[in-house]
């Protein structure tokens, strides 16, 4: 791009509704710890599935978070997604005067994975068990991918670019770029991440096609990536929601720039084609190091994917050295999301919500329940590593085969 | 179950379709305001239609959705649930 | 320099037309493909009329295995891509599969075979706790909307970025939009963009019945959808997909491709107002038509032609007409506005794209799409909705339309290239 000033992309704030934490205090300090809360499903008409673990949210109370008519017009993915979306806003300190001032210069992206599978299941056995007269008149607003977008939109009365990516895991990261490109394009504050909720009976039984999915019994081996022992990955839902602006926005209101995205590249290499993917996964980090202008070196931590296949795990790790060479097998590198799962494109905005909490804290988080690593990598276990993080890369690759990576640089609030 | 449908079942079909709290004597007092004074919506109402069809086992007029006060759309549903009677 | 981007392959199938002749053949005749429902017993449902496409993927050359796996919206999309790449003259295998990029939108997705496989696991809706063992070996697949451009990308092996984008019925100018930029910006030199829905399907049915959106004339399904006519009474659901072949201009000239239009702007935003509900004034979309016209460095008067979003439902079609002015000005007067959802139904996501091809082709053809059935103005329409008859125009710069269940208003301008540098 040409412009001679180029308008950064800044965090200024997190908003975190996931199983180890429903606010981004609680779950820095679970992550930080290396609280594994993977656990036996317990939702109704789960409990006969083949699908025995994965990360629920249990202190979650929607009645306390959000107005009840918005309740009962949403599926719970849209539920996390509007109040992880309060907590990013609150946390920029951007209250409703504030974006009511400028509605245009706010806008949403969300990326979504599976859409409001719960609510449709509802619906759907109206439908089929009693007749199409017993079909809400939410379900045509509900079940759909856009639903979060939409809604927050319109409970907090932003009008800038709306925007979806219905994507797999990359997709995560995808909506931040896509967040980040709206801000240099002229958007003030983007209000941007993902949620998911797939842990209802019908969502399940779809995600058992996945061969990757892994239905380990129990809840401390059943998610072990870069492991001899790893056996697919485990489900979760939640998510985040961040609040991308502006640097010069930031400034003007005197709210700290947490963190800038520096850079972003996604690949494709085909869906379960581990092995693709570890030459479509480095060429997205060599992407997005060049788009950041950072040289590898100067990656300070990497949040893996860690899907937890053996094949698949190697493909990262190759590509984690041809991307950043020698430095590749020396770089710190953790996959906090063995505490909690794979929220599908949820995974990857909560890797980068703890990176930015990371940089803050001078804390790189452990990869709970992964021991004895199997690949050339020097991956951040038991517990956490204290190291000055400036630059931070995260990865993401989706089950249909995208490829993502993700450039963090610390901020001048992160710096002091 | 009644053939008129009163301000209770009202009140109890606004918090079940639409998540809209208020007490009947509220809605009996303030029932010629708007609906989005109570805030209640389109897809609302539209919902408190669907259930009372359901529940009726009969049509509703198709002005009821598009009342604007609860005064005029309980007027509306018990003249149809009358003559259907 | 700024990066221009060209239109260099179309490729479609929608109701009464599939394939592109078949289609500009359908827009040009102003006949209507809305029929009574076949795909299913519709008895129950309010509105039982549809815009079916009568397509055979077999004969479009999918193999008995890409049929078993894809949804019927994913071979509507395979066999779009394919006459679109062909169209383009682009030979993929010469091609940086890097800068090879995928960006398709879809509002549904694989809401038809998620139907029918819920239908197996819960024993017809009876079952809350589900039997897996009913389900078929391809329902991940539709659980994932990121399927359709993955399904894309791994058929015409592109490498690039690859989304799916899903903004409900604006899924398409978006994702035409969102590729667009991404060869503005340089992530790519080459995006297969476009849009799919196959959403005509019991629960989709019926979960628009419940709104009242969709138009009951039953007994007359010919004439059903009549945007912008004072006898509107809903849409009417439709089908199909739409690939267009996005190039960077230079690109595209080099191996001498046939450039139909380029695409100058994109913009879109939220009208934070209401899921379903529409304001009076048009605000948000006319900042969005104003928006794109900043991007493609165009006066309001240079628009020629305006293919509407007209899905005939009572408000959006005053929303739409009051956006257009507003966005316009005197100039809407004098500028023809028509809706193909008269002839080809609303397909929800694939729409916009199927909206944006039409636009491609009226440019090549110089000829505007009438609205079918538009008989009797209604007084809070009051532009040239080009009733009936097609009609042979000079346009240069034309714009689409988009707005979509969230609030999503979305505007794409599209020009005749134009060879004085920037």
């Amino acid at each position: 791009m040409s412009a001679p000033h180029p308008r950064r992309a800044a965090v200024t704030g997190i908003g975190v509704v996931a199983p180890n934490g429903t606010n981004t205090e609680a779950f820095w300090k679970a992550t930080m710890e290396g609280v594994a809360v993977l656990d036996r499903i317990t939702r109704d008409g789960c409990e006969h599935l083949p699908l025995r673990v994965a990360g629920q949210i249990r202190d979650f109370d929607p009645p306390a978070a959000i107005e009840e008519r918005y309740l009962v017009q949403t599926d719970r993915f849209t539920h996390f997604a509007m109040a992880a979306a309060d907590l990013a806003l609150d946390d920029a300190g951007l209250g409703r005067s504030d974006t009511d001032a400028a509605p245009f210069s706010v806008g949403v992206v969300t990326a979504a994975g599976s859409g409001g599978g719960e609510f449709g299941q509802r619906e759907l056995q109206q439908l089929w068990g009693k007749g199409s007269r017993f079909v809400g008149p939410y379900q045509s607003i509900a079940w759909f991918y856009a639903a979060s977008t939409g809604q927050i939109s319109i409970r907090r009365g932003l009008k800038g670019p709306c925007g979806v990516v219905a994507s797999d895991e990359a997709g995560g990261l995808d909506a931040l770029a896509h967040a980040a490109r709206a801000v240099r394009r002229g958007t003030d504050v983007m209000v941007a991440g993902a949620t998911e909720a797939p842990l209802a009976p019908y969502s399940m039984v779809c995600q058992l096609g996945y061969e990757e999915l892994s239905t380990v019994d129990e809840p401390d081996r059943a998610y072990r990536p870069f492991t001899t022992a790893a056996c697919g990955f485990v489900p979760a839902e939640g998510g985040a929601m961040l609040v991308v602006e502006a640097e010069g926005s930031a400034r003007e209101r005197g709210v700290p720039v947490r963190a800038t995205l520096a850079g972003h590249a996604a690949t494709f290499t085909g869906a379960s084609r581990w092995r693709e993917s570890r030459e479509g996964l480095a060429q997205a980090i060599r992407g997005a190091l060049d788009e950041a202008g950072c040289a590898p070196e100067e990656i300070d931590v990497v949040f893996a994917d860690a899907l937890g296949v053996p094949e698949a795990d190697r493909a990262e790790a190759l590509a984690i050295a041809d991307a950043l060479g020698p430095h590749g097998t020396r770089v710190p590198v953790t996959a906090p999301k063995t505490a909690v799962g794979r929220a599908y494109g949820a995974a990857p905005v909560l890797d980068v919500a703890t990176a930015v909490l990371a940089m803050e804290h001078g804390l790189i988080p452990p990869t709970p329940n992964v021991f004895d690593i199997c690949h050339d990598l020097d991956l951040v276990t038991v517990r956490a590593r204290a190291a000055e993080v400036r630059t931070a890369l995260v990865l993401s690759r989706g089950l249909m085969g995208s490829n993502a990576a993700l450039v963090l640089r610390r901020g001048a609030a992160g710096a002091s | 179950m009644s053939d008129r449908i009163t301000v209770e079942e009202l009140a109890e079909l606004m918090k079940k379709a639409a998540g809209v709290t208020v007490a009947p004597d509220e809605l009996q007092r303030r029932s010629d305001s708007g609906f989005d004074t109570f805030g209640l919506d389109s897809l609302g109402l539209l919902g408190i239609v669907g259930e009372l069809e359901n529940r009726y086992g009969t049509p509703m007029p198709p002005d009821a959705e598009k009342s604007k006060s609860p005064r005029q759309f309980l007027e509306l549903v018990n003249s149809a649930l009358l003559a259907g009677a | 320099m700024r990066r221009r981007v060209a239109v260099t392959g179309i490729g479609i199938v929608a109701p009464g037309g599939i394939g592109v002749p078949a289609f500009w053949d359908l827009l040009t005749s102003g006949r209507t493909a809305t029929r009574g429902i076949t795909f299913f017993d519709p008895s129950g449902l309010r509105s039982q009329i549809a815009a079916e496409c009568d397509f055979d993927p077999a004969a479009h050359g999918l193999d008995a295995e890409q049929i078993a796996r894809s949804d019927r919206y994913l071979q509507f999309a395979l066999v779009a891509g394919a006459e679109a790449i062909q169209d383009s003259g682009l030979d993929l295998a010469a091609e940086n599969p890097w800068r090879v990029g995928v960006s398709l939108g879809t509002a549904v997705g694989g809401t038809t075979r998620l139907e029918h496989d819920y239908v197996l696991v819960s024993h017809g809706g009876q079952r809350w706790d589900v039997d897996h063992r009913e389900a078929g070996p391809h329902l991940h697949r539709a659980f994932s909307p990121s399927t359709l451009a993955s399904a894309v990308a791994e058929r015409f092996e592109a490498r690039g970025p690859v989304q799916t984008v899903s903004t409900g019925c604006t899924s398409g100018l978006d994702a035409v939009g969102y590729a667009f930029h991404t060869i503005e910006e340089g992530r790519a030199d080459v995006c297969i963009t476009g849009a799919s829905d196959s959403p005509i399907s019991p629960i989709t049915m019926a979960c628009f019945d419940a709104i009242k959106a969709t138009s009951p004339s039953n007994d007359d399904p010919a004439h059903a959808s009549r945007p912008f006519d004072a006898r509107r009474n809903g849409f009417v659901m439709g089908e199909g997909g739409a690939v267009l072949v996005l190039e960077e201009l230079e690109h595209a000239r080099a191996r001498g491709a046939h450039v139909y239009c380029e695409i100058g702007g994109y913009a879109t935003f939220g009208n934070a107002y209401h899921m379903t509900g529409l304001t009076g004034e048009g605000l948000e979309m006319a900042r969005a038509i104003e928006d794109a016209l900043g991007q493609a460095r165009l006066d309001a008067t240079a628009i020629d032609y305006v293919n509407a979003h007209g899905s005939g439902t009572l408000q959006n079609d005053r929303h739409e007409t009051a956006a257009v002015k507003r966005a316009l000005g005197a100039h809407a007067y004098e500028t023809p506005m028509s809706s193909i959802k008269s002839m080809v139904g609303h397909s929800l996501g694939a729409i916009g794209a199927i909206e944006v091809v039409a636009c491609a082709l009226a440019l090549a053809h110089q000829v505007v799409p009438p609205t079918a059935n538009y008989e009797t103005p209604d007084p809070e329409c009051d532009l040239d909705y080009v009733p009936r008859v097609a009609r042979e125009r000079r346009l240069r710069s034309v714009l689409s339309v988009g707005s979509g269940f969230g609030g999503f208003q979305s505007a794409v301008i599209m020009n005749l290239p134009r060879e004085k540098t920037e």
